[in-house]
């Protein structure tokens, strides 16, 4: 719309040529008022949302911005939705670039706004939307309704109405324009255009009918062969596998250093009797042993610990807990083994909170879950795996400064919840 | 793939040369901010590396300074798509470290919000899956009946997606009198609409060409790559926890696992739609024999944790979602909450399932897994 805002320059010195700008002004903000095209965009909660608001119940289309863009380079609308995270910034901004002008964008929830839960304690999330890119109109909610987002679209929609060529694109004068009236007369044209179409349609087809009373169609819908699908098989009952005990003296007659509680001496029947429903007994298994455990468990035929729960770890003051669990889908019981990994205190105190300070061997080999799992504990906690394949950062950049969740760590970002 | 007939496609032996595409973080069929780096021989893909991250909101840290019923509301954020079967996991966790049981209305309340999200996040998955083979009207259509889902948890937990409703020993509030009603109308409302969406997509001819086959994840593999749900049920292996390790009162209802055994992108729609099937089974027996008086909650208590850590699993519509939470010293607050979502482990298998088949592929291969990245990144 370049040569539009060249307009004022020629058309107002002329007599009489303002009200030609002014009905250029109409008829380019009629246009573009009602044909914003959103981006497809969305990182969380908001996203769906935003796809509810443009089916079938709320339908965005009546406003015109059915058409949700997969290229910034069509679309006139960054609708924001979800949490901006400081590693997707730079991409929103290459986003924001991206798109052409006109441009506007809608902040959706609370996290774009001021970073709605995630402000306290938080080393991740960029504190609002307003801090990347210029922001035309806020939706709060967490999520926004589609009736808010839709709010916030009509509120944009008379921002746009607003504008004029002789200061193009965001700021203008207030300006009374109402579009719905010629709404109204286009879409009861349309009505009697439809109504009419109807009537021949109906006129035509009984004059058929009367001409042709035995016609029959010879039409029929190309299929391919129909075949038949099976039945989908239903499951049988599920095993229950081994009691807590049975395990656990199973698995200290082979390794007779495993214990069950790390400062207990309680009977090992009465530490089982006393857990939660369903809880696995945490088995306690020293640095040494644990890849000989690991892998007796998953090939012992009487364990058949197949499948990998989860991998994952707990800082204390002196060392972390790394908790792998297990399970046997075959046989249905599921084990948990706890491993002290004591923190290399020989590192210079400075130095302790950017530096890895625990090692213990990789299961990945053996699980191949457990890969990104362990990429996560060494983004996290600063735990070095052995023999790991591919070692690297996983959810944060690769210059991020240390291991966010150790009991100490620290970033310049990050606000304190007030107690 | 199969119905070519032979000598279609001429080989050429020519030299070509391996490229990079980037697809991602912002990219319609990712379901998210996901970035994937795939190493590309013409059209076919040669491997696939998977970017996290890109909503990693760090959850788990913040967690630490939170008390266990505000994280309950962080726990909505992670898998929004069923955000009410979350609260379930967190609380029961909650539930087994504070002692406490709870009432049988509770448990009947539980099991039905559960289902309902459980059907509202596969119809996300109908409508993205048909979105993402071409097919824009499954988007409409999955989310018609998707609304009436949410009109019900609006009434009852007063949010349609982010619900913050359990608490341990029940639930935020009772249920209102209008709830059995209204699922009973919409049991009876989408016993008809199934039967359309099925042969709306079921049997379609591009669907069967584009998802049978491709994206095969052998039932070894599953398991290995710690896959959960209906991408492990759909690999022929019988393990849904509602069936392994009850938890609720799963295990008072009649219903059936489906298993499928090819492990390709059509076996997992299948199981998908079965499920729904199974769903809408569990909430008629519910609706049957909700308890009409009694209490819906245990006697209020401070949520206090004592020294320990405490596990729970459920199985979301997704798959199996693990909570695991330390108290180091008994109080209001934790020592560390970490979250096992079904998510991870399947773009972790991803690279397994795509190798060799084209980019086009991928995009349907993703669908049927059905991710959600917040959950991933936490």
């Amino acid at each position: 719309m370049g040569i539009v805002n060249f307009a004022p320059k020629i058309l107002d010195p002329i007599p009489g040529g303002k009200y030609v700008v002014n009905a250029i002004d109409y008829v380019v903000n009629w246009a573009r008022a009602n044909s914003i095209w959103p981006l497809t965009y969305g990182t969380s909660c908001c996203a769906i949302e935003m796809m509810s608001s443009s089916m079938a119940r709320y339908d965005i289309a009546r406003f015109g911005s059915e058409v949700f863009r997969a290229s910034p380079r069509q679309a006139d609308l960054f609708i924001l939705a979800g949490t901006i995270t400081r590693r997707m910034a730079p991409a929103i901004q290459m986003l924001w670039e991206q798109i052409p002008g006109p441009k506007y964008a809608i902040a959706m929830g609370a996290c774009t706004i001021s970073g709605g839960p995630f402000i306290y304690d938080n080393y991740a999330v960029v504190r609002g939307a307003q801090n990347i890119i210029p922001i035309d109109v806020f939706v709060p909610g967490c999520p926004p309704r589609p009736e808010a987002l839709f709010h916030g679209l009509l509120t944009l929609r008379d921002k746009i109405l607003h504008e004029t060529c002789r200061d193009p694109w965001h700021e203008g004068e207030p300006k009374d324009v109402s579009t719905m009236d010629r709404y109204r007369e286009a879409a009861n044209t349309w009505a009697a255009l439809e109504r009419m179409k109807d009537e021949e349609m109906a006129e035509a087809r009984a004059k058929f009918k009367e001409e042709n009373p035995d016609y029959k169609s010879s039409f029929k819908p190309v299929r391919v062969k129909k075949e038949e699908f099976p039945e989908i098989p239903r499951a049988a009952k599920a095993p229950v596998g081994m009691k807590q005990v049975e395990i656990f003296k199973k698995l200290q007659s082979k390794f007779d250093t495993v214990t069950y509680h790390t400062h207990s001496e309680d009977p090992l029947e009465e530490v089982v009797a006393n857990l939660p429903a369903d809880m696995p007994l945490e088995v306690m298994v020293g640095r040494e042993q644990y890849l000989p455990v690991v892998e007796f468990l998953k090939n012992d035929p009487d364990f058949k610990m197949d499948y990998l729960i989860d991998v994952t770890a707990i800082d204390y003051d002196d060392h972390f807990d790394l908790v792998t669990q297990l399970r046997s889908i075959e046989l249905g019981h599921k084990i948990f083994l706890c491993v002290q990994i004591k923190k290399d205190f020989s590192i210079d105190e400075s130095e302790r909170p950017t530096s890895l300070l625990g090692k213990i061997e990789s299961i990945s080999h053996l699980y191949p879950a457990a890969e990104f799992k362990e990429r996560e504990v060494y983004d996290m906690f600063g735990i070095d795996f052995i023999g790991h394949p591919d070692l690297r950062r996983i959810f944060l950049d690769k210059d991020f400064v240390g291991f966010p969740l150790r009991k100490d760590f620290t970033h310049p970002e990050m606000i304190r919840r007030p107690v | 793939m199969s119905s070519l007939p032979p000598g279609f496609r001429i080989e050429r032996d020519t030299n070509t040369e391996e490229f990079f595409i980037n697809m991602g973080p912002q990219h319609p069929s990712t379901h998210g901010a996901l970035r994937l780096a795939l190493r590309m021989d013409g059209e076919t893909i040669v491997e696939l590396v998977p970017h996290f991250g890109y909503i990693h909101r760090g959850m788990e840290k913040q967690a630490e300074s939170m008390s266990y019923l505000q994280y309950i509301a962080l726990s909505d954020r992670q898998d929004y798509l069923t955000a009410i079967q979350n609260n379930l996991g967190v609380v029961i966790a909650l539930e087994k470290g504070m002692g406490i049981g709870v009432p049988e209305k509770a448990e009947y309340i539980r099991v039905m919000l559960s289902e309902l999200g459980r059907i509202a996040s596969h119809m996300v998955f109908f409508a993205c899956f048909g979105g993402d083979l071409g097919g824009q009207t499954c988007l409409l259509y999955g989310f018609k009946e998707r609304e009436m889902v949410h009109d019900i948890l609006e009434e009852v937990t007063g949010s349609r997606l982010t619900t913050n409703f359990f608490r341990p020993g029940g639930s935020r509030y009772d249920v209102p009198d209008t709830f059995i009603p209204r699922v009973k109308a919409f049991l009876d409302h989408m016993e008809d609409t199934m039967k359309d969406y099925e042969r709306f997509l079921s049997k379609n001819i591009v669907v069967l060409e584009r998802s049978r086959g491709i994206g095969v994840l052998s039932k070894e593999d599953a398991i290995a790559y710690g896959c959960s749900g209906p991408v492990l049920r759909a690999s022929g292996v019988n393990f849904d926890v509602r069936r392994n390790n009850p938890y609720s009162i799963y295990d008072q209802f009649d219903f059936e696992v489906p298993v499928t055994y090819n492990g390709d992108c059509y076996d997992r729609y299948t199981v998908r739609i079965a499920e729904i099937h199974e769903s809408m089974k569990i909430l008629r027996q519910c609706v049957e024999e909700f308890p009409k008086d009694g209490p819906w909650r245990a006697k209020e208590k401070p949520v206090r944790l004592p020294v320990g850590r405490y596990y729970s699993e459920i199985e979301t519509a997704k798959g199996l979602y693990a909570t695991y939470v330390v108290a180091a010293t008994t109080g209001d607050k934790p020592y560390r909450i970490h979250t096992r979502g079904p998510s991870f482990p399947h773009i972790a298998a991803l690279n397994k399932m795509v190798q060799g088949y084209k980019i086009s592929d991928l995009v349907t291969i993703l669908a049927t897994l059905d991710p959600v990245i917040p959950e991933i990144d936490r």
